[in-house]
């Protein structure tokens, strides 16, 4: 069965991003420097554990109150304001992880203040009374592809007649349960993070990261044009071999992408076998469409990822040049990838590519003149 | 003669994946363990079975594609715990 494609065009009003980088305009530069904001460090936080690569905005041990407020607070403080979380401006927050950290950290320490953020309704909670948010709130959080979730049921609100202005709001902070997880699967190891290289094991990073978007019916310079959704719901940590929901993927988002110049920032964890398959499904839907991976540098924002991506994707192209795929080697498992950076100038489309545990794979396409 | 440590790795594989209808000594040292119908094992019961090795009998596997490899089979796991843990249990003469 083939996925469809949700034609709702949504016009991206503001869009920024915290990465260990600082913002979009600041990580967009880095990524273009061939920065790493990956770094060794131990798996367990405080409690040590083998070197693996992550990249942090601070300690990344659970604390009271938890480590992503300080942060949301910052990046918060830059969204235009309006009455969020009101019925014609309603908000989506997303993420994969929300406060699952601090479950594990109350299992440790036996400390009940960890349970006040712990759940993805007490995190949002904490939220609106933080940033006097109101009633009308999505959650969303389905893996890695959580925030372009996000995105999509923003559109959908605006298609609909249903909203003016909507505010999706995504945040994913790394914890030693998180980082212990990846690590026991040994996808997270020793080894830096080179997406869509030809090499004998595969790694990936893991990464802090929050990001929003304001989207309006409004024309805009910028704006989502298509959605493509796909779970070919094959295995919970697994793709299906012969790569045939990153084939489904891709051939849909082709589509709306036909007669447009595109390139694409991909998934690209860093893993060998999705890596692969990602990179020759687009090599061949859009033959001609440079592909990048950041994840290199940034590591896996894991659900925050899509909007994450799509913030520096907008930082890139108001600088003119987008960067390539940080921490990529040569030989690649495509032609298609593109190491260094190139200009946006002869582009007018980006396709944004992101894929999540339970086999789910999505993709956006993002407009610009 | 059987190879003890080849004995103890299929306890522990029917045990730590709860294996139904299977006994340690059905599985035959080189019968692939991953992508055989027979057994229908995935990457979270890899998960598991790298877990309790590794507490077992003190191993390191630092990659997926390591991981692949040791599992391949019992002689291959066998041989991945002697390279890396000189106190496991020697193989019996040929």
């Amino acid at each position: 069965m083939s996925p469809a494609v949700d034609a709702l065009p949504a016009g991206i009003e503001a869009c920024d991003c915290l990465t260990p980088l600082g913002d979009a305009t600041a990580t967009a530069a880095a990524l273009l420097a061939g920065r790493r904001a990956l770094q060794l460090c131990p798996v367990l936080g405080a409690a040590g554990g083998d070197p693996v690569p992550l990249a942090l905005c601070g300690p990344m041990d659970e604390s009271v109150p938890p480590r992503w407020l300080p942060a949301l607070r910052r990046l918060v403080a830059t969204i235009p304001g309006d009455r969020w979380g009101t019925a014609r401006r309603p908000l989506i927050v997303t993420s994969s992880n929300y406060g699952v950290g601090s479950l594990y950290a109350f299992t440790r320490d036996r400390d009940p203040r960890h349970l006040r953020h712990g759940t993805p309704f007490a995190c949002v909670e904490m939220l609106q009374r933080e940033f006097g948010w109101g009633e009308t709130v999505n959650l969303v959080s389905h893996a890695c592809v959580s925030a372009h979730l996000g995105l999509v049921q923003a559109a959908r609100l605006l298609g609909a007649g249903l909203a003016d202005r909507v505010l999706v709001v995504t945040f994913d902070f790394v914890s030693p349960f998180v980082a212990g997880g990846f690590h026991s699967l040994k996808i997270l190891n020793a080894s830096l993070p080179a997406p869509y290289a030809v090499r004998a094991t595969g790694s990936i990073g893991l990464g802090d990261g929050a990001a929003y978007a304001v989207l309006t019916r409004d024309a805009t310079p910028f704006r989502l044009e298509a959605h493509t959704l796909y779970n070919e719901m094959h295995h919970f940590t697994g793709n299906r071999p012969d790569g045939a929901g990153f084939d489904a993927c891709a051939a849909a988002i082709a589509g709306p992408a036909r007669g447009r110049r595109v390139w694409i920032k991909g998934h690209g964890t860093g893993t060998l076998e999705a890596g692969r398959l990602e990179a020759e499904a687009y090599a061949r839907h859009l033959p001609r469409a440079p592909l990048v991976s950041w994840k290199g540098s940034l590591g896996h924002t894991l659900g925050s990822c899509g909007l994450v991506e799509l913030a520096i994707a907008l930082a890139s192209l108001r600088a003119g040049r987008i960067p390539g795929t940080v921490g990529g080697e040569a030989p690649c498992c495509t032609d298609s990838v593109a190491l260094g950076e190139f200009a946006s100038v002869g582009y007018d489309g980006a396709i944004l590519s992101s894929n999540a545990f339970g086999g789910a794979h999505a993709a956006m396409l993002l407009a610009h003149a | 003669m059987s190879d003890p440590l080849n004995a103890r790795l299929k306890q522990l594989i029917v045990q730590t994946l709860r294996l139904k209808d299977v006994m340690p000594e059905d599985i035959l040292d080189h019968e692939p363990l991953f992508g055989a119908a027979r057994f229908d094992l995935d990457s979270i019961d890899a998960l598991e079975l790298v877990l309790r090795l590794e507490k077992e009998f003190g191993i390191k596997i630092g990659t997926s594609e390591e991981a692949r490899q040791a599992l391949a089979t019992v002689a291959t796991l066998a041989a991945f715990i002697r390279a890396g843990n000189p106190a496991a249990p020697p193989a019996p003469p040929p």
